[in-house]
């Protein structure tokens, strides 16, 4: 079963002579439980189809299902509520709160949108936590942690929510090899282990054998 | 999870600068008030030693004690009228008081509002038969005390102190006698006074229906009173002023920072709106830490103006209030809470695409 169907999407920054088309009649269909890693060369459009399938950008036509729903009808309000209960992102600044734990990096999803941190919540972030092999790194802030560990902590928050999809913007950039590897690993298991869609924003060759599917992006098309 | 508080307390030192200049601005408002009350409260005691009483003034008078003339029959037909309980006359005039002990040297001597009057009050008690009440504040001044004889008028007339009452000063103390012996004393300063039988203002005890003005009186509250008097105008006005420029300030100072900080957390923002959080959900974050920063200046600036106060020279006319420090509150409040909305459109406008980069 498709969790992602986008059908047609195009995208088009800008007016008149400064227009620029960022994708052009893009299809694509990602599966759960499958992992698509998503190459191309810088301005390709990789990261606008990323943004755009997580419910961050409009196409400027075209449309796009996650799970049944169609997104280009929903409001932005809507669209909010539907990133938190939807959709994973893990950034590639990763871009945790600075103040809080790692803990409450992952308990801060449920608490958006009128949400409220129940002993339900606390629970899945320990689990998240020590399944991510953080389980006692969860009193310290992001700045007592390495760059790997501040990474799993995105994912964690990522998958706190029980999201039907998980999109990554390049995962391994800030990380060596090894740990890189260890990432996409985790990145894997968690697609594989939870039944869900993943899509991987990557220009890092050396993980290519991680992911069920490689998509090329060049100018806005899928090759 | 309350993201506003744990960012406080976690990186208290990035609030440190606002909530010391709010604190700061605090301690200003707070002594601007003090000062506000204290020159008001000051000048108007012997009013609002009448409070809940009216005030019958000669219509062309404007309120203004000095300038009105109430005359026997006015007095009767208000003693008449429906609803009234008593009626009694109010007369004041500046002369000086003194002791034998201290002389009768002009440095000796004080200035001093003397009154005549008949109605006793909350304040006040019964006019004496023989003697006068006297401001606390003289008593401070001149070292006298229950029994001793105050010398008043340009005649040094003797009275004895019959009792003190504390706030009803009016610029200078006051001292409170029978209007007969307010007319003996005076006598000889015939042309200030108001002729035999009328006063200058005639004092109301009334139901709660009201009083009904003759032709040529002109009936006001204490409050309206006070508000007539020139000083308290002039005070008023000029320290409101400068307390409305306080609380502008104040309110300059926390959108600039909250504006600051928002252009510092553009790409914390936009991540929070990636993962699911709505522009209300930020909003909240912001005007939870503006009113925790605000509580905070508001304890310390008030405790801080208190020790500031306890340095001053003790003379100075320099009141706090309780409804003054109430004001100071939440108008310290309401100001920081409208300065942190200023970034509304901003935080509005922050696309959860920027999270992506």
């Amino acid at each position: 079963m498709n969790t992602l169907v986008v059908d047609q999407v195009s995208k088009i920054y800008g007016e008149g002579d400064q227009q620029v088309k960022a994708l052009d009649q893009v299809s694509l269909e990602v599966a759960s439980d499958e992992l698509l890693l998503l190459m191309g060369p810088s301005g390709s459009g990789k990261t606008t189809l990323l943004t755009i399938s997580g419910a961050l950008l409009r196409p400027t036509d075209g449309s796009i299902q996650v799970g049944g729903s169609e997104l280009t009808k929903l409001d932005d309000k809507e669209l909010s509520k539907f990133r938190n209960d939807k959709i994973g992102f893990v950034f590639q600044a990763v871009n945790l709160i600075p103040f809080l734990t790692a803990r409450e990096n992952l308990l801060v999803v449920r608490s958006l949108g009128g949400g409220k941190v129940d002993a339900g919540a606390k629970k899945r972030a320990e689990e998240l936590l020590d399944e991510l092999g953080l389980g006692s790194k969860g009193d310290n802030l992001p700045s007592q942690l390495s760059g790997g560990q501040q990474q799993r902590v995105a994912i964690g928050r990522a998958l706190m929510n029980e999201p039907a999809m998980l999109l990554i913007d390049e995962p391994t950039s800030a990380l060596d090899s090894e740990l890189g590897r260890q990432v996409m690993e985790l990145i894997r298991d968690e697609v594989k282990n939870r039944d869900i869609a993943g899509i991987v924003v990557t220009h890092d060759e050396r993980v290519l054998d991680f992911g069920d599917r490689i998509v090329e992006m060049v100018d806005g098309k899928i090759t | 999870m309350n993201l506003a508080i744990k960012e406080l307390r976690r990186t208290p030192g990035r609030f440190l600068p606002v909530t010391s200049a709010m604190t700061l601005l605090v301690v200003l408002l707070t002594v601007l008030g003090g000062f506000l009350d204290g020159l008001e409260l000051s000048q108007t005691g012997s009013y609002r030693a009448h409070e809940g009483k009216s005030w019958a003034f000669s219509a062309p008078s404007e309120l203004q004690v000095r300038r009105s003339v109430i005359d026997a029959n006015t007095r009767a037909e208000l003693t008449d009228s429906e609803g009234v309980i008593a009626v009694g006359q109010l007369s004041q005039v500046t002369t000086t008081a003194g002791t034998e002990e201290a002389g009768l040297d002009a440095d000796a001597l004080r200035d001093v509002v003397f009154l005549g009057y008949e109605l006793a009050t909350g304040v006040l008690p019964e006019p004496p038969v023989e003697g006068v009440v006297v401001d606390q504040a003289l008593s401070d001044l001149l070292a006298i005390d229950i029994g001793d004889d105050l010398l008043i008028g340009p005649n040094a007339e003797p009275l004895e102190i019959t009792a003190f009452v504390n706030d009803v000063s009016q610029g200078s103390p006051t001292v409170w006698a029978s209007t007969e012996s307010w007319r003996a004393v005076l006598g000889v300063m015939a042309t200030d006074l108001p002729p035999e039988g009328a006063s200058q203002v005639l004092i109301i005890e009334a139901d709660s229906s009201g009083v009904l003005a003759p032709a040529g009186v002109q009936i006001a509250d204490t409050d309206e009173v006070i508000g007539a008097l020139a000083t308290v105008q002039q005070q008023s006005s000029t320290f409101s002023g400068i307390i409305g420029v306080t609380f502008v300030v104040t309110l300059i100072v926390v959108a600039l920072f909250f504006a600051l900080l928002t252009l510092e957390r553009i790409l914390q923002y936009a991540v929070l709106k990636a993962i699911g959080a709505n522009t209300r959900d930020l909003l909240k974050t912001l005007v939870t830490q503006a009113a925790a920063i605000s509580t905070v200046a508001v304890v310390v600036g008030i405790a801080l103006s208190f020790i500031f106060i306890a340095f001053l020279p003790p003379d100075l006319p320099l009141r706090i209030e309780p409804y003054r420090l109430v004001v100071i509150a939440i108008g310290t409040l309401v100001t920081a809470l409208l300065g942190s909305l200023f970034t509304f459109r901003r935080i509005n406008r922050i696309d959860p695409a920027e999270a992506i980069g």
